[in-house]
């Protein structure tokens, strides 16, 4: 008898588990993350020779992130908040599976689609065209996808008449533009955002503004790196705030965000 | 169920994990591909036109300055030239080009999450795609040669040719084995560029490409000490029987049909590109986690 109690008892916490782990799309547990330098980057052979005879090649431990820990659910967004350097684009990278953390797990359930830098795999020298079909390829996108999508994107960067052209003669503000327009049109269950929505003119960043709320409305996460406070407020629900690698304070986004800019006040005074 | 790092793809399995990202890679290599090639004559006037141009202009140096040194008593020395001139050049085109690829691609490899594999394998295909361009050139010379040696010239038109596509695919493992190590080195050491540099000009020269080895082989043969050292030095170098596979099967059937490569030939240049490639992709898939530290 008293076995059996003890048995449903174990169903019943691994039930509890296997819908704890459906419903979140990420989770961070005690995440650190080091990197190593040595004073200045030795990358020739001379100078590394130079050093390893003088025994300076002791390399420097810096360890961008410390312990941290959180989770994002299904369809909910989280703001990185903090000041430069803190560690936001780092733990960004982490998630979006670029760095593996030193210690501690990371869980991700769902495709994640990392905007961290708007055309970082632009060629300047190819043209606008061809630079959609290239960076929607390291995107992740088919052929078949790339060429029904094609018209969306241009339609939607609103550089119909400079497809042709190379992206060297764009301006900054229209290469930012062909970017955005290429990464957003991609349908993942968390979108990683490191600063980027705030490009072009007035006129597009309203459209991207509205290009963003309607993803949210489908149920993609997203998890954003921003400075900009209204907007943190406007698009998520939970917000950490990191300083110094650590995690200050987690938490409803509203609270963090009041509690954040207090600390930057006092900072000033 | 922890799985860090892992991404979307908890529920498949691991073929069709696999499926879906060679599917992905394949696409991206093949649209990095289409960028080299293109960029490579960007904005000149004739543009692709010159992957076939520049092996005949640079074929055409070389007959000039060598065929009164080597070619004297050879009507086919053109043809001996560029077989040997296009072959190395795909391997040194592919190894340079690869070698930067990792680190001149950090804008990608840090901001996304993309195989670091696809760049030194774009850079190899393209460098087998221009070869295939001096293919053209090639036969543009074997049609004059012919004609120059008419009748019997025409006799090099025959379908051992075709032999060179055995090679081909030996040469490619070669070349992208090398790749993989010297794109792996240069992510911890940026001097390799000047060593490889320096080692490709010593390499160049130690390949028969404008010089017939068979003199050296015959002096070797006589007793002749440094000719031994130079035979030997010829017999350790891979690219040596790339080359002379390639001049076996376009060039030895004109002047008499001294005998086509055998299955022998054919296992030296497999040992050469299997083992390259081996040591290529063990060097880098142990390493490659460190690079995004290193560029």
């Amino acid at each position: 008898m008293e076995i059996k109690e003890q048995n449903q008892i174990i169903e019943k916490k691994q039930i509890d588990r296997q819908d704890s782990n459906d419903e979140y799309v990420i989770k961070l547990e005690d995440v650190c993350m080091d990197f190593y330098t040595r004073d200045e980057k030795v990358d020739n052979l001379k100078e590394f020779l130079v050093r390893f005879f003088r025994g300076k090649l002791e390399k420097k431990r810096f360890r961008i992130l410390e312990d941290v820990s959180f989770d994002v659910k299904k369809g909910e967004s989280i703001a990185l908040i903090g000041h430069n350097g803190a560690g936001k684009s780092t733990l960004l990278k982490i998630i979006a599976g670029i760095y593996k953390p030193t210690k501690g797990s990371v869980l991700v359930n769902g495709t994640v689609a990392p905007l961290l830098n708007l055309g970082a795999g632009f060629d300047y020298e190819a043209t606008g065209k061809e630079n959609v079909y290239l960076n929607g390829a390291i995107l992740g996108y088919s052929k078949k996808e790339l060429e029904k999508k094609y018209k969306e994107i241009v339609d939607f960067a609103e550089l119909h008449e400079y497809m042709h052209i190379p992206l060297k003669n764009y301006s900054s503000g229209m290469v930012a533009r062909l970017g955005f327009a290429i990464a957003i049109d991609v349908k993942p269950d968390i979108l990683l955002v490191d600063e980027i929505l705030s490009v072009g003119d007035e006129n597009f960043r309203r459209k991207c503004a509205s290009k963003i709320n309607e993803l949210k409305e489908q149920g993609v996460s997203f998890v954003i790196v921003s400075h900009n406070m209204a907007q943190v407020k406007n698009l998520c629900e939970k917000a950490i705030w990191i300083e110094n690698s650590k995690v200050m304070d987690y938490g409803e986004v509203n609270d963090i965000v009041k509690k954040y800019t207090e600390y930057c006040n006092s900072l000033k005074h | 169920m922890k799985n860090s790092g892992k991404t979307g793809f908890l529920q498949k399995s691991w073929f069709s994990r696999k499926k879906t990202s060679f599917v992905k890679n394949s696409y991206i290599v093949k649209e990095l591909v289409k960028r080299n090639i293109k960029v490579q004559y960007r904005n000149s006037a004739i543009g692709v036109l010159w992957t076939i141009l520049n092996p005949l202009l640079n074929m055409l140096v070389m007959f000039i300055v060598f065929s009164s040194m080597f070619g004297k008593n050879d009507p086919y020395y053109a043809l001996y030239l560029l077989c040997g001139t296009i072959t190395f050049a795909l391997m040194r085109n592919a190894t340079t080009q690869s070698m930067t690829s990792i680190v001149n691609n950090r804008g990608l490899l840090t901001k996304n999450k993309i195989s670091q594999y696809v760049f030194p394998v774009a850079h190899n295909i393209s460098a087998v795609i221009n070869f295939a361009f001096s293919l053209v050139a090639l036969l543009a010379v074997m049609l004059f040669v012919a004609i120059k040696n008419y009748p019997t010239g025409f006799s090099i038109f025959s379908p051992n040719i075709l032999l060179v596509f055995v090679m081909l695919p030996a040469l490619f493992l070669f070349s992208y084995g090398l790749s993989l190590v010297l794109a792996t080195v240069y992510v911890f050491f940026r001097d390799i560029q000047h060593f490889y540099n320096v080692f490709l000009t010593l390499w160049t020269y130690l390949t028969p490409m404008f010089y017939k080895p068979e003199d050296f082989f015959a002096n070797a043969e006589a007793g002749d000490v440094s000719a031994k050292l130079i035979s030997w030095i010829i017999n350790i170098n891979p690219m040596y029987h790339f080359v002379d596979y390639f001049r076996d099967v376009v060039y030895f059937c004109a002047s008499g049909g001294i005998g086509l490569p055998g299955f022998g030939d054919v296992l030296v240049l497999y040992g050469w590109g299997l083992g390259a490639f081996l040591v290529g992709t063990l060097v880098f898939s142990l390493t490659r986690p460190k690079f995004i530290y290193n560029i």
